[in-house]
């Protein structure tokens, strides 16, 4: 870090600390718990060396060997800078919140709630350890004193939800998190932490990434105390009357959904035409999943920090065609100027299955892949695929695809005839068809092999119930009350 | 008491249900459940038919139903109760589910008697790990080797196999099956060094049909890592699971106190 830099931190943070003391009386805050297990530092050296050090460094500077492979990239401990805290913005953590950090981990990055795996006292070992990185000896000069105090969270009502929607209007957070919440308002690009590296605005429908946690008390404690380091500040001095802040956390919190994981794609049957548009009624009614997405580190260009890691599906057909819609969230709409172009991609089986699938990355030299790829730039090109080395393109044959990018989400839908000649791969209802996905962010560079990709799933055009299914619970519903009656009937005339 | 024989036969036989149900983990099969449920019926029925007072008074609350003197309410919610939970009963046996094609796996497969690593040919039954051969009495060089794969594992392998070697990294839930959890018992504890070395070499695509080689996203990771290298990795996924305490006497001491 150049000298400069640190001189602003430093005036970044006597600044903030200034004008925390003007603002106190805004904040309830309470004195800091104190800290249940006294340092024993050599076992923390121990511990830490044994399951931290990988990716934060021997020395606690956040460049461990495992570093380079992972986004976000580690902490550097040694400027004492966290994000995830219960004490006002610009101050330190308390050892209870660097408790909570190592216990809990952080959600959408690498780093996991290490509870499950170190017992409570050995992680209290690295709460002390951690903070011997400190470089500047803050935490021995100004520890956390005052702590903020988080009430019970209010119920989450639709008119606190409405109030929340407003705020996030006035206060302009859709600035840089998206007027829908996606993470794609006009400030987001570029943006970067306090040690120079790209961070973007979190996604505020994918709650499970979210590091501080999703639960509104989780929210709540992000916009009153600010992430340090990070370009979020705290909204105390703007939002100032606690409940504010509460019905904003109550907005941010309904913005998001769980992810629904299937291992089917069931496409529904409808009577009319597939709509073109992928916002149509007949699109929203379909039913979606989710597939999980990892980073493609099989094969040269190995791709460990892909920016998707989930797309949602749905899929309709009738009687001429079947249409999937790829459904998924980005904050930058790249069209192939100056970076990679954004591009999804679809592969199926060319043969119908005789029990192996081709292999999961653009088949093999025996299985080959039919791929549907659609690139923001170039709408839709379709490849054979025998091995990610030999790649085909082929006429799109009946294949369609429309959409496009609208309000930090892309909605894509790829379209295709039931009945096709030889060389196609057999969709009709009742058969289950090997799927996979792909996705390309061409702002972070993907392309070609860089990319997020799933493993197998299937596509399976459910076909309508027959009617045997309902008739049989019908039937033996029906010969029980009979059965009831002739007893009733038989015990009812007998003198008891 | 035994005005309630009735009423408590159903609690038993619902107890056992949620005890079988939620009290078993990993969950049993619903064939095997079908078993211990009508096992449980039929005791039930012949504990209470084995005593004739008991019996009567077992079957006195459905007889005040079908005589008709229960309350009305009662009555009507018995017998229509009944072809119901029948109706039901029988619409979970045919309602179609459209679950995935089951794909039977076998999870450790008899590994071939020889394969290719580096274009030479390897005899799996004589296959042992080199390092800890040459350093059995060595272990502080033993350590660090173990070191060295500590290094290679978290550049090529966490990012599925996990931080804490638990088969939940971060790319983890993308892939069906799940990545490997060194720590259970059920992974290479129970394998040999040799069987471990095949895997990683050939991944994947090196797995003979019936473990389904289409399904495992196992990297061919002689494509990436040298045989020394796939061997320390090695050595550190047993030592970092706790495998083999022996040589990171230590640490594991450490870890248990």
């Amino acid at each position: 870090m150049k000298s400069t830099d640190f001189l602003g931190m430093i005036c970044a943070l006597a600044f903030c600390a200034s004008a925390l003391a003007a603002d106190a009386p805004k904040l309830k805050t309470e004195p800091v718990k104190p800290t249940p297990v006294a340092a024993d530092l050599d076992a923390g050296k121990k511990l830490y060396q044994r399951w931290c050090a990988q990716c934060h460094g021997n020395e606690g500077k956040g460049d461990g060997p495992a570093a380079d492979f992972v986004y976000p990239r580690p902490r550097d401990f040694t400027l004492a800078i966290f994000k995830v805290r219960t004490t006002p913005s610009g101050q330190l953590p308390t050892d209870h919140d660097l408790f909570h950090i190592i216990s809990e981990g952080l959600p959408g990055t690498s780093m996991p709630a290490w509870k499950k795996f170190i017992p409570e006292n050995e992680r209290w070992q690295l709460v002390h350890y951690v903070k011997t990185f400190d470089s500047l000896g803050l935490f021995k000069e100004e520890p956390a004193k005052e702590q903020v105090v988080i009430d019970a969270a209010p119920k989450m009502t639709p008119e606190l939800i409405a109030k929340g929607k407003e705020l996030y209007q006035q206060k302009k957070c859709w600035q840089c998190h998206g007027p829908t919440g996606r993470g794609d308002g006009p400030s987001s690009a570029g943006m970067k932490d306090e040690w120079g590296f790209p961070i973007r605005p979190v996604n505020f429908t994918k709650s499970w990434r979210f590091r501080g946690g999703d639960r509104i008390e989780d929210i709540y404690r992000t916009f009153t105390t600010g992430f340090n380091g990070t370009p979020m500040p705290s909204f105390v001095d703007a939002i100032p009357a606690a409940e504010d802040r509460w019905a904003l956390a109550a907005f941010v919190k309904s913005l998001a959904r769980p992810q629904k994981n299937a291992q089917v794609l069931k496409a529904g049957n409808i009577a009319g035409e597939i709509p073109a548009d992928p916002y149509a009624k007949e699109w929203e009614a379909a039913e979606f999943a989710d597939f999980p997405l990892a980073g493609q580190i099989i094969l040269e260009p190995r791709w460990f920090k892909p920016v998707h890691d989930v797309i949602t599906a749905r899929a309709l057909y009738n009687d001429k065609e079947i249409a999937i819609l790829l459904e998924w969230d980005d904050g930058t709409n790249n069209t192939g100027i100056g970076k990679p172009a954004d591009e999804v991609a679809l592969q199926m089986p060319v043969q119908a299955s005789d029990g192996v699938k081709p292999y999961f990355i653009l088949g093999d030299d025996k299985h080959a892949v039919d791929v549907w790829r659609w690139s923001a730039k170039d709408g839709l090109q379709r490849y054979t695929a025998e091995g990610a080395s030999k790649q085909t393109p082929r006429e799109a044959g009946g294949v369609v695809a429309q959409g496009g990018y609208k309000e930090g989400q892309y909605r894509v839908i790829l379209r295709r005839p039931l009945r096709v000649g030889a060389g196609e791969t057999a969709i009709e209802p009742g058969r289950f068809v090997p799927i996979a996905f792909q996705l390309r962010d061409g702002d972070n560079g993907e392309e070609g092999l860089k990319m997020s990709l799933s493993t197998w799933y299937y596509l399976l055009p459910q076909p309508a119930t027959p009617l045997t299914v309902v008739l049989w619970p019908l039937g033996i519903g029906f010969l029980t009350l009979g059965g009831e009656f002739w007893l009733l009937r038989r015990m009812r005339r007998r003198p008891s | 008491m035994r005005r309630h024989t009735l009423y408590i036969a159903i609690m038993l036989w619902l107890a056992i249900l949620a005890g079988l149900k939620f009290g078993v983990r990993p969950p049993m099969p619903a064939s095997v459940l079908m078993i211990y449920m009508t096992l449980s019926t039929i005791a039930i029925i012949l504990f209470a038919a084995a005593d004739e007072a008991r019996f009567q008074a077992f079957l006195a609350p459905l007889r005040a139903v079908f005589e008709g003197r229960a309350p009305k309410a009662v009555q009507l919610l018995v017998l229509a109760g009944i072809p119901l939970l029948a109706g039901w009963g029988a619409w979970l046996r045919t309602a179609p589910s459209w679950d995935a094609p089951f794909e039977p796996r076998v999870v450790h497969p008899e590994p071939p008697s020889t394969f290719n690593f580096h274009g030479k040919r390897i005899d799996t039954a004589s296959l042992k790990n080199p390092l800890r051969a040459a350093h059995e009495k060595d272990p502080a060089q033993l350590e660090k080797l173990t070191a060295e794969g500590k290094t290679i594992y978290y550049q090529n392998c966490f990012f599925c196999h996990g931080d804490a070697l638990a088969g939940d990294g971060h790319f983890a839930n993308a892939f069906s099956p799940i990545p490997a959890n060194f720590r259970d018992v059920g992974t290479i504890s129970m394998l040999q060094e040799s069987f471990v070395f095949w895997r990683v070499s050939t991944g994947g695509p090196g797995l003979p049909r019936a473990a389904t080689p289409w399904l495992s996203a196992m990297p061919v990771w002689q494509n990436f890592l040298t045989e020394d290298e796939i061997w320390k990795a090695i050595l550190y996924i047993y030592a970092g699971s706790g495998s083999t305490p022996r040589t990171w006497d230590e640490e594991t001491k450490h870890e248990k106190h």
